[in-house]
């Protein structure tokens, strides 16, 4: 006999509907997955599942348990938190403070010319060097950053796609520098290029030889770096990007099997590379679909690897990094940040991640500071120490609804997935560029729903501190990294065998050209003192560079306010002015540098054309001059900037210079939107920016103050 | 005027203000656009226009980037009107041609404006052959206006160049059927484009369906039609486009057929312009006299028939 027949269930049911005063039905909540939550699950949710084994063990088929049988019980997860700034000296010394208050791995971040293989003397990356991350030039960079850290015994994650090749050659030179073979190397290198199309930017080449290096980079550790990973294939960046749980999972796992296929091209046996496999994902808000969807990567993992004729039971196992979500913290109220990492950190613990990153509360602002990155630490090490959770492993199997969750997203998933895989893989859909939209159509929908308030963010839009608390700033002189790395280029410069180097080099563009391996010719230029740049320029001379086209969605945003007073009236604004004007206002949504945020940018523009503006989107990447003459030839009334990388004190008054070159009378109006630390708006107003959202902003009142501004703007003569 | 002088003078502004002049719906502005078009139009530069039209997605932007680089890498000037097809009917519109001419935006050679097409006539924006006479007398050596096939548009966008291209994916020889009446007609050139990678050998295939459907239309006093192969992504093929392209300007130039299009090309704006204006006064008089639904609820109520009833109006407003 079912539940739902038992007088039980009955009773519950009208006791619920006379509680509520609403229907069982109507009581469901759908999440963004498309999931209907229902207000209780009992023993029949456990029925049917067609992934999900009921009895199954932690370290077992199918690893929806976990990966290992004792899990934390033994070890607790690797606390490994994501950092680095500016120069080599300033991050080794942050690492070695790390290291000392109880942080096990080390994982680096890069700024951004060194992910798009730019050296820092380069003329394209004037603002972003040292910003985002730290800058790598040389090997004698690399060999400062893990100055007095022992090669062999620290595990080293890498977060690096684009330039992949010569960063990974001058960590093992930097490690043989140091005394250590490469087959003592332990850690993990991104190396995952196909979310960089979607996502996450950092891109150098097309798709084709891109995958090409991913796949050399796999064959090359399986063979030489037995403890190194190889691979960590990630759907952070996704959601973040704004996918849903499914989408992340989907498209990730999708992207693991296309991996798969790349090293068995190369003649690898599975079992040969698979092990050494590692993902990565993002735990948001949304407690239990985290854990569900952790549960549901490992049993769908499974499941593909075996029938990639997986044999190694280590092949089967996904091994996982989790990063909380930085997109759900808020610059508003910031010290709400701390509360929810806490959570999201819990769940990923109740999902069984081998390793984690928290975030700092100061997360929408700048880069952490040491104060604020003490507390994202401690969070984790409070959890280990004082709470319990790692007594026992997978406490939450069992529960009806987690178990059910786990099925629903297992299910949703692999329909994605089965989707993808008929229309020949990730690459191809990459390259039509379906998954990139499919995320944005997604997080516009979020937007949306954040903007009209049927999403509460505490302290953005209710709940609202009457007193933002200020919060201190790591401020980065980039001006100065860019000195400092420019000396240090130009000594090495001098220094170094010339003509070697450019042998070197010569052989590498050549190995480019046929199928060799890769990886053994970067290390031979890297040692003899060729820079990232170099290096990477090498290689472009046969592959080219990739420039994305993008896509957009339309009407997304719009949707979802039909009928809403306050988008109502910025139409009709838009309509009075085109009635006076002959034209709808008409405005230029940029990103300039190497910034690859563009969630923020694509929203704000399809919200924009939604609401009836004329929006000109122009390309990733492009220097202050090029949006300057775009913005004059398109005879735009505003050019909105979108900005998060920390760039805007180098690019925005750039801009301004630009425009004036151009026109000296220009009227073109200038505002900007992203990451701007409270300390830099003077500097922006005195640069002449007409107004500055932040994040959090709601994009209805936003678009409202540009119109405002912009007719403001025109009745000035 | 100032702002003629500034155009002549190839001012990157001034030319952008101008193209704002004529693409404006305010009374105003289309009297001044009125005047400084009439001026522009006695000081004609040498430029060649070319239109550039075709399905949506099949590479037009990525062509024009592609095929635009060589030019200005030969030191053409360069003027790129693209009549951006994403606008939607209720909303605004995202133009995102920029993102798909990366590189040759750059190029101070260049001057590339985006128009969002409003969903007018065969996707030519109101304004687009005013654009290219400010363009012409500013000095840009091409012209290329990017426009979206559908259907009768590509009859529009061929009246407002020298010549035309339509370009065609690999694989379109099936929908030839459809379109091989015309055909012959208004292009000049076709260039199947993503002729690379696994799309090769159908991309061939579709070449030579297009040539053999053209030989067999083809007049018998006319040159022959050319078929060209070209991939805008690795930038193969460019050379024989802008030979081709020069070929058929020197050709038409020798026979007169040059003029004689821009000659025709007048009388059709000319036409269009009166009908326009005609129009407008007609719709004017119409909405103010009130007799549309004066005699229509006659006819609802059987005082009148139908047809007497467009009569009466018809006259009536003529008067
Ligand atoms: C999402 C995110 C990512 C995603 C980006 C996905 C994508 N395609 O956009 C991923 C995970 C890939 C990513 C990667 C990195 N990130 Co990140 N990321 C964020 C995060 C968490 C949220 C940004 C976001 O999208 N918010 C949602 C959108 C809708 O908001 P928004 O962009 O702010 O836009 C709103 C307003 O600002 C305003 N607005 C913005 N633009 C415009 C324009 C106009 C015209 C108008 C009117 C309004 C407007 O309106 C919008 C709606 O409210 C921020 C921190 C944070 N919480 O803000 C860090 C953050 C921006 N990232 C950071 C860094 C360092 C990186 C990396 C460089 C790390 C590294 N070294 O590898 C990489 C590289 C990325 C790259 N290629 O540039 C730093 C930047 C540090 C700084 N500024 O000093 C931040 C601040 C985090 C931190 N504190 O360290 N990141
Ligand atoms: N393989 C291949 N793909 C191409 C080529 N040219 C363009 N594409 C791809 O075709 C898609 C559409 O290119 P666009 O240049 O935007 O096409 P379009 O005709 O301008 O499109 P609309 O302006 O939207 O009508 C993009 O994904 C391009 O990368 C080519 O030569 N070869
Ligand atoms: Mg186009």
């Amino acid at each position: 006999m079912t539940n739902k027949s038992n007088n039980g269930f009955n009773t519950w049911q009208k006791s619920f509907e006379k509680e509520t005063k609403k229907n069982f039905i109507d009581a469901r909540s759908e999440t963004d997955e498309g999931i209907d939550i229902k207000p209780v699950y009992t023993k029949d949710d456990l029925e049917n599942f067609s992934f999900v084994e009921n009895n199954s063990l932690p370290g077992q088929w199918p690893y929806t348990r976990g990966p290992k049988a004792s899990m934390y019980t033994n070890r607790p997860w690797t606390i490994r938190q994501y950092a680095g700034f500016s120069t080599a000296e300033e991050s080794n010394e942050f690492y070695k403070k790390n290291l000392e208050s109880g942080q096990k791995g080390l994982s680096v971040a890069f700024d951004l010319p060194t992910h798009r293989g730019y050296d820092s003397d380069d003329d394209l990356v004037m603002g972003d060097v040292g910003k985002a991350g730290v800058a790598i030039d040389t090997v004698e960079d690399m060999k400062i950053l893990f100055n007095s850290i022992p090669l062999d015994q620290m595990s080293v994650s890498m977060t690096m796609n684009g330039a992949v090749l010569p960063v990974l050659a001058s960590f093992i030179v930097a490690g043989e520098e140091q005394g250590v073979d490469r087959s003592l190397l332990s850690g993990t290198i991104q190396n995952d290029i196909l979310k960089e199309f979607m996502v996450r930017n950092t891109y150098i080449y097309p798709p084709e030889p891109s995958m090409k290096i991913v796949a050399d980079i796999i064959e090359f550790t399986s063979k030489e770096m037995p403890k190194f990973n190889s691979i960590s294939i990630s759907g952070y960046h996704m959601q973040e990007a704004g996918a849903d749980n499914v989408l992340e999972l989907a498209y990730t796992l999708a992207d693991g099997m296309e991996y798969v296929r790349a090293a068995m091209s190369k003649g690898l046996d599975v079992d040969d590379f698979a092990p050494r496999l590692s993902f990565f994902f993002a735990i948001g808000t949304d407690f239990f679909m985290e854990i569900a969807k952790l549960r549901a990567a490992r049993t769908l993992w499974a499941k593909i690897m075996k029938d990639f004729g997986a044999k190694n039971e280590r092949s089967l196992i996904l091994r996982t990094h989790c990063q909380t979500s930085g997109v759900s913290l808020t610059e508003k109220d910031p010290y709400n940040n701390i509360i929810r990492t806490s959570y999201e950190a819990l769940s990923a613990i109740l999902g069984g991640t081998q390793s984690l990153h928290t975030n700092s509360f100061d997360e929408a602002i700048a880069l952490p500071t040491d104060e604020s990155a003490r507390i994202a630490r401690n969070t984790q090490l409070i959890l280990q120490n004082e709470t319990g959770v790692t007594k026992t492993v997978d406490p939450l199997a069992g529960s009806y609804f987690v178990e059910n969750l786990t099925e629903e997203l297992s299910k949703k998933a692999w329909d994605i997935i089965t989707e993808i895989e008929e229309l020949g893989g990730m690459t191809k859909a990459v390259k039509a560029g379906i998954p990139k939209l499919k995320i944005e159509e997604s997080a516009t929908k979020k937007q949306a729903k954040v903007d009209s308030g049927s999403r509460v963010v505490v302290g953005v839009n209710k709940y609202k501190n009457p007193k933002e608390p200020s919060v201190d700033v790591r401020v980065i002189d980039n001006n100065r990294v860019r000195d400092d790395q420019i000396k240090k280029i130009q000594a090495i410069k001098e220094s170094r065998d010339t003509t070697a180097v450019e042998k070197a080099l010569a052989n590498l563009t050549n190995a480019a050209k046929d199928e060799t391996n890769l990886l053994a010719p970067c290390i031979e230029a890297i040692k003899l003192r060729a820079t990232v740049g170099e290096v990477s320029k090498a290689l472009e001379q046969v592959y080219g560079r990739h420039f994305a086209k993008s896509l957009s969605v339309s009407g997304v945003y719009g949707k979802h306010f039909e009928g809403d007073q306050e988008f109502m009236k910025v139409e009709n604004k838009i309509k009075e002015f085109e009635n006076l004007n002959g034209r709808r206002p008409r405005v230029l949504v940029v990103k300039m540098g190497q910034d690859g945020h563009d969630r923020g940018a694509k929203i704000v523009a399809t919200s924009f054309a939604d609401m009836g503006f004329d929006v000109d989107m122009g390309p990733l990447f492009q220097s202050p001059r090029d949006v300057a003459k775009d913005a004059i030839e398109n005879d735009v009334h505003a050019i909105g900037v979108s900005t998060l990388a920390a760039g805007h004190k180098t690019l925005v008054p750039e801009l301004m210079k630009g425009l004036k070159e151009i026109d000296p009378k220009s009227k073109i109006i200038v505002f900007v939107g992203g990451i701007i630390p409270e300390q830099d708006y003077e500097f922006l107003y005195e640069n002449n920016v007409s107004a500055i959202f932040g994040p959090g902003s709601n994009i209805i009142e936003s678009a409202e103050k540009v119109i405002d501004l912009i007719t403001d703007n025109l009745s000035k003569v | 005027m100032d702002l003629i002088d500034n155009i002549l003078k190839g001012e990157r502004a001034a030319i952008a203000k101008a193209i704002t002049l004529v693409e404006s719906s305010k009374y105003s502005d289309q009297q001044i656009s009125r005047q400084m078009i009439s001026e522009l139009i006695k000081k004609p530069g040498k430029s060649i226009r070319v239109g550039f039209s075709g399905p949506p997605g099949v590479g037009k932007s990525t062509f024009i980037e592609s095929f635009g680089s060589y030019l200005v890498s030969q030191n053409y000037k360069l003027g790129i009107l693209a009549i951006d097809p994403s606008s939607q009917i209720t909303g605004g519109s995202i133009l995102g041609d920029k993102t798909r001419m990366v590189e040759i935006s750059k190029n101070p050679n260049t001057f590339i404006r985006s128009t969002p097409s409003r969903g007018s006539l065969g996707g030519i924006s109101m304004g687009t052959r005013e654009a290219s006479i400010i363009l012409d007398a500013a000095g840009y050596d091409f012209i290329f206006i990017e426009t979206v096939g559908v259907g009768q548009s590509e009859i529009v966008a061929s009246n407002l160049v020298d010549i035309f291209t339509l370009i065609v994916g690999p694989g379109s020889g099936d929908e030839l059927q459809g379109i091989k009446k015309g055909i012959t007609e208004y292009a000049d050139i076709f260039i199947v484009n993503k002729n690379d990678g696994e799309l090769k050998i159908e991309a061939s295939k579709t070449a030579a369906d297009y040539k053999s459907a053209l030989s067999y239309y083809k007049k018998l006093d006319e040159l022959e039609k050319q078929v060209l192969l070209v991939s805008a992504i690795e930038q193969t093929g460019m050379e024989d486009v802008i030979k081709t392209i020069n070929q058929i300007i020197d050709q038409n130039k020798l026979k007169g057929i040059f003029e004689e299009r821009r000659a025709n090309q007048l009388e059709y704006w000319i036409e269009e312009e009166v009908k326009n204006i005609i129009a407008s006064d007609i719709t004017k008089r119409l909405s103010s006299k009130g007799n549309i639904s004066k005699y229509s609820e006659k006819v609802m109520k059987n005082e009148m028939s139908m047809f007497e009833a467009v009569e009466t109006i018809t006259k009536d407003t003529l008067k």
